[in-house]
């Protein structure tokens, strides 16, 4: 960490950025995030395995473009999302500092997003045990087995939309379930609607899903719906060969190969 | 008591399978008066989400077809329709949706027949599907009164 | 609030035999926001339309549904009516009760239940039209022709005759293709040269055409009526407005072990070179990859010399940016070498040779004066064996298409031969003989008959050469599938027409499509053979298919009508079915996020980026934006917006919403 907030208080002190995000403690032992604009800020920042928010949804936030030019501590989820962000043109790398955390919390600079890109080799997305555990147990349900399961996980959520304010690719200002002509996700809480609202978010984050779990860690409810973002994941993997974000491939659903194989279409 | 007749809708490409519906229509082929046709200008304009929709509204099954790949109209629309069936399927699938009662299909302008077979095959397997209950269940919360938990 | 008018057509008996259009029209009367409904006879008919246009007028309606056929048959015959009588064509929508309905099912109640639903899924839709107007597109009235073969000098010819101007590229230093290669043409036996040569002076004196030989298109850009089209005229090294064509440095130029292109590879030619000796224009170029002085800086001896001071090494190729407004693509076709043939000797036998080659042997200006001599030795041969379907019909070999005219030039190939050898004997092993146009049968005929070819219906399963001479090993099916063997002098293998090389880069340039073989490929295999995909593109020629010398005329001149028709006007109507992105207010401006998926997925380019800048000129945002020339409306991008910005006029979200609510809420 020293070595980290050492580089902070050189660039917020050589006016390069303006303000540094980063984790710093909140309450209940947890963390959350800090927007530390002189070195008494950035005194205050840590990195242990409670810093689990994602950073980089702030990057897309008029409210801290506002405050300048910023430097993000970007351990790995953080970085992917950079990555995945900056192929959608939403941020440019001559508007950010990047100050990259190891898996062993030691500093790693960027000087280009292409160089993150290739750090991020090493360390490719991929299931954990557990995690494959539970994809394997749902898929392995029989389908109406797997329709109660979803119904009664969906129906704990009452539409507070904390996933979406986590999640770094939900940066639409006006998001699709913000129309009203027409409308496509009824507004309350009720089961058609959480399915709808779900579905279309894992669809929306097809090809695009870091592997945060920072929509999950949101949610009130402890709701598993990164597990729906994580099944497309595997699916666009196993099916696609798209392995992580990056720079040059283009997105999933928006690119094709003629060949592309399917067994169901008649 | 009368046989169960499901609801179909069917989402279609003007260019190849309206026109090929046109043609089962112009050689007078008979086939189940199930399934009405939406007309779309080409299958990537068919938004996921018409798909729930149709099955929140009582719909017991979809037939979405278009143009065979290479043939697009618009020379790649179906290309991205069909990565978006791949990855769409795979989560209904997951989230527990009967993707048994949605036919995909490609069928050309030529192919009357082949059309009049999509249709009467997706008819009985729904048929014997039998109604969507399952989501109608979901779908009709305001006389069901399930809302959440 | 909408007036909708809906309009329930028996169409004689074809909809009213089972479905009750009387109760559909009743029914739909009562459907909100539908201020009037009847059912007729024959809506399509004058009086059935009359009643259309009088509904309009009295009851003010602002949208009308015509329950009848398909929109496919009678969209533009309603709209039309309804723009005549004062409402926005684009306000009227047809259900189809006929092709989808009446048609595929039996009288029933569920039959009328489902018109009903589908007159009321079209009510919906029409409620969310709005009225939009055609787009208009300015014309630039030039031409880009690109392929400077029989085609391409015909449809130059004809769009120019026309009065508007026409530029055509050719890659070769000369004009003609694969025609002037021929001999004789079949089924006359007319000297390719000779009515070829007047065509080509033809396109390089008419006022016009610009010929630009020896050039290649770079790239294309732009859209039907408005493309920028870059050139690049490859460097000559020569300077023609000097040049006199007097020979004097091809005569001395020590290069001259070069294979000629024109003879196809059985003479060689030098290096500062006319094709042949009717080229147009016939003026030398250098070929810079074989020319000495550009390989080892030593010789200029052309230079020495030019008496006209015409050579300039320096020249550098030339891109010329041009606006056109339709290309015509006449790209011809290319043949198989031997070389591709195993079982013929892989190319090695210098005996065994393609038609093309035989054409070279034939022609007067030719490697041996129009003498049949054999490439190995220069003798007269005494036999010679025609392999017909060389490459061609066969899945094996990738090619399993019929190449079209190997009947007829192997045909007359034989004839030829006969005619110059009086004692020789030929034999052509073919499968079937397909001779179908004008006096193409009469052709054959006369071969086998008065010329006493010999036809032997067989494969040849192998070729080799044995002291000498080439042993050919067929079998004869009409005998019962006996082994036939010719000891041969010469073999001719009738090589399978492709594509030419380079084909799917000039398609990709030029954004048309192309099938497995790499022909271009047409929009309808049928009603438009001459159009592509792309509008503003045309197609003519053996590049979309191989055909013979009649057919790329005919086709050469459909597609200059093509053009020229679309010349007539100053401007252009387009369907106004289009992408559009939403913009707002400030701060937003659109609830595009600048994702640019649209861009990505669009197969025209259509989607532009957008700078939104404030008053300092600092940007505030990028968004996304489509050019309504371009943009064709498929309606793939709306799909995939995330954040709903972009719609498609005529198929928005809203109407796809509420088609579908319609359709199943009874």
């Amino acid at each position: 960490m020293v070595d980290i907030k050492k580089k902070a208080n050189e660039l917020l002190a050589a006016n390069a950025v303006q303000v540094v995000i980063g984790f710093e403690e909140g309450t209940s032992g947890k963390s959350r995030a800090i927007f530390a604009q002189d070195a008494a800020g950035v005194d205050k920042l840590i990195f242990n395995s409670q810093c689990v928010l994602n950073l980089a949804v702030y990057l897309t936030k008029h409210e801290i473009k506002k405050l300048g030019k910023p430097a993000i501590i970007a351990p790995l989820p953080v970085m992917r999302a950079i990555i995945q962000l900056a192929s959608e043109f939403q941020i440019k790398e001559s508007e950010m500092a990047v100050l990259g955390v190891s898996p062993e919390g030691k500093l790693v600079e960027f000087q280009t997003f292409a160089a993150i890109e290739s750090y991020l080799k090493d360390f490719k997305i991929a299931m954990d045990e557990k995690e494959k555990e539970i994809l394997a147990k749902i898929s392995n349900m029989s389908l109406s087995e797997r329709f109660d399961f979803w119904m009664q996980e969906l129906g704990e959520c009452f539409k507070c939309y904390a996933c979406r304010a986590a999640c770094p690719m939900c940066y639409c200002h006006k998001c699709a379930v913000e129309q009203n002509k027409p409308q496509w996700i009824p507004v309350a809480a009720n089961n058609l609607g959480n399915l709808e609202w779900h579905a279309m978010r894992a669809m929306h984050l097809a090809g695009r899903c870091v592997n945060c779990d920072a929509c999950h860690n949101a949610c009130p409810k402890g709701i598993p719906l990164n597990f729906l973002t994580k099944l497309m994941m595997v699916d666009a993997k196993e099916i696609f060969g798209q392995d992580g974000p990056s720079l040059k491939d283009g997105h999933l659903l928006s690119t094709f190969k003629p060949n592309d194989k399917e067994n169901f279409i008649r | 008591m009368t046989e169960f007749e499901p609801k179909i809708v069917a989402f279609v490409c003007n260019w190849c399978t309206y026109a090929g519906a046109d043609l089962t229509g112009t050689s007078r082929i008979k086939y189940a008066t199930n399934v009405k046709l939406v007309r779309f200008p080409c299958t990537g304009r068919i938004d996921f989400m018409l798909l729930l929709k149709a099955f929140g509204e009582g719909a017991d099954g979809i037939i979405i077809s278009g143009c065979h790949p290479n043939d697009c109209h618009y020379t790649s629309g179906n290309f991205h329709a069909r990565r978006r069936w791949i990855m769409f399927r795979g989560l209904l699938n997951f989230l527990g949706i009967d993707t048994r009662r949605i036919q995909f299909s490609w069928v050309s302008a030529a192919e009357g027949g082949k059309w009049a077979d999509i249709v009467n095959s997706t008819v009985k397997s729904v048929r014997e599907l039998g109604p969507y209950n399952d989501y109608k269940k979901v779908a009709d919360f305001l006389e069901t009164e399930v809302t959440n938990g | 609030m909408s007036r909708i008018g809906v309009f329930v057509c028996h169409c004689g008996e074809n909809i009213s035999a089972t479905v009750d259009v009387e109760k559909v029209a009743q029914v739909a009367g009562e459907m909100g926001d539908v201020a009037f409904s009847l059912d007729y006879k024959y809506m399509c008919s004058e009086p059935g339309q009359a009643l259309v246009q009088q509904a309009i007028k009295d009851h003010n309606l602002t949208g009308v549904v015509v329950s009848a056929c398909s929109p496919r048959m009678h969209e533009p015959t309603f709209r039309k009516a309804s723009a005549d009588a004062g409402l926005n064509p684009y306000m009227c929508e047809m259900a189809n009760i006929r092709e989808h309905c009446s048609w595929v099912h039996e009288r029933s109640e569920e039959t009328t239940e489902k018109a009903i639903d589908l007159v009321r899924m079209m009510v919906e839709k029409v409620k969310y039209d709005k009225p939009l107007e055609p787009i208009k597109v300015p014309i630039t009235k030039t031409a880009l022709v690109i392929g400077g073969g029989i085609a391409g000098i015909q449809t130059s010819l004809d769009i120019a005759n026309c009065g508007h101007k026409v530029i055509l590229v050719e890659k070769e230093p000369s004009i003609g293709g694969h025609m002037a290669q021929l001999s004789e043409t079949f089924p006359t036996l007319d000297c390719s040269q000779c009515i070829l040569s007047p065509r080509m002076v033809e396109v390089a004196q008419h006022p016009n055409i610009t010929l630009m030989t020896y050039s290649e298109l770079e790239s294309l850009e732009g859209y039907i009526g408005n493309f920028t089209a870059k050139i690049r005229k490859k460097a000559k090294s020569v300077d023609h407005s000097k040049c006199t064509g007097c020979g004097d440095c091809w005569n001395k130029c020590p290069s001259k072990k070069i294979p000629s292109e024109f003879n196809a590879g059985l003479e060689n030619r030098t290096a500062i070179y006319t094709p042949f000796p009717q080229a147009v224009p016939n003026k030398p170029v250098i070929d810079k990859a074989n020319c000495t002085y550009y390989k080892t800086g030593k010789c200029k001896i052309c230079e020495k010399f030019c008496k006209a001071g015409a050579i300039e090494y320096d020249l550098e190729d030339e891109i010329v940016e041009i606006p056109v407004g339709a290309l015509v693509i006449t790209t011809g076709f290319q043949v198989k070498g031997t070389d591709f043939f195993p079982e013929y000797g892989y190319g090695q036998y210098k005996d065994v040779i393609t038609g093309l080659q035989f054409e070279r042997l034939a022609s007067a200006s030719g490697p041996t004066l129009g003498e049949i001599r054999r490439p190995s030795d220069g003798k007269v041969p005494e036999k010679i064996v025609f392999i017909a379907c060389a490459g061609s019909r066969d899945e094996a070999k990738g090619i399993p298409y019929c190449s079209k005219i190997c009947c007829m030039y192997t045909a007359k190939h034989a004839m030829l031969y006969q005619h110059k050898v009086h004692t020789g004997k030929s034999y052509v092993f073919y499968m079937d003989i397909r001779s179908g146009g004008k006096n193409y049968e009469e052709f054959v005929r006369r071969a086998i008959e008065e010329d006493k070819v010999n036809y032997v219906r067989g494969r040849v399963s192998t070729v080799y050469e044995k002291n000498g001479k080439l042993i050919v090993k067929g079998a004869d099916t009409l005998m019962g599938g006996q082994p036939v063997e010719i000891e041969a002098d010469m073999v001719v293998l009738a090589t399978a027409s492709v594509s030419r090389c380079g084909s799917e880069d000039l398609a990709q340039k030029l954004h048309i499509s192309y099938d497995a073989y790499k022909f271009f490929a047409e929009a309808h295999p049928k009603l438009k053979p001459v159009e592509t995909n792309t509008a503003g593109i045309f197609l003519a020629g053996a590049c979309q298919a191989p055909k013979d010398i009649p057919e790329s005329v005919s086709m050469a001149s459909g597609a200059a009508v093509k053009v020229a028709g679309l010349f007539s006007k100053d401007e252009m109507s387009r369907e106004p079915i289009i992408a559009v992105v939403n913009r707002m207010a400030p701060p937003q401006f659109s609830s595009c996020v600048g994702c640019f998926l649209c861009q990505t997925a669009c197969p025209y380019n259509a989607i532009e980026r957008e700078e939104i800048k404030d008053r300092n000129g600092n940007v505030l945002k990028t968004l996304a934006k489509v050019n309504p020339g371009l943009c064709q409306g498929c309606g793939t991008c709306v799909a995939f917006c995330r954040t709903k910005s972009i719609d498609i006029q005529g198929f928005t979200n809203e109407q796809m919403y509420s088609e579908v609510m319609a359709l199943l809420n009874a």
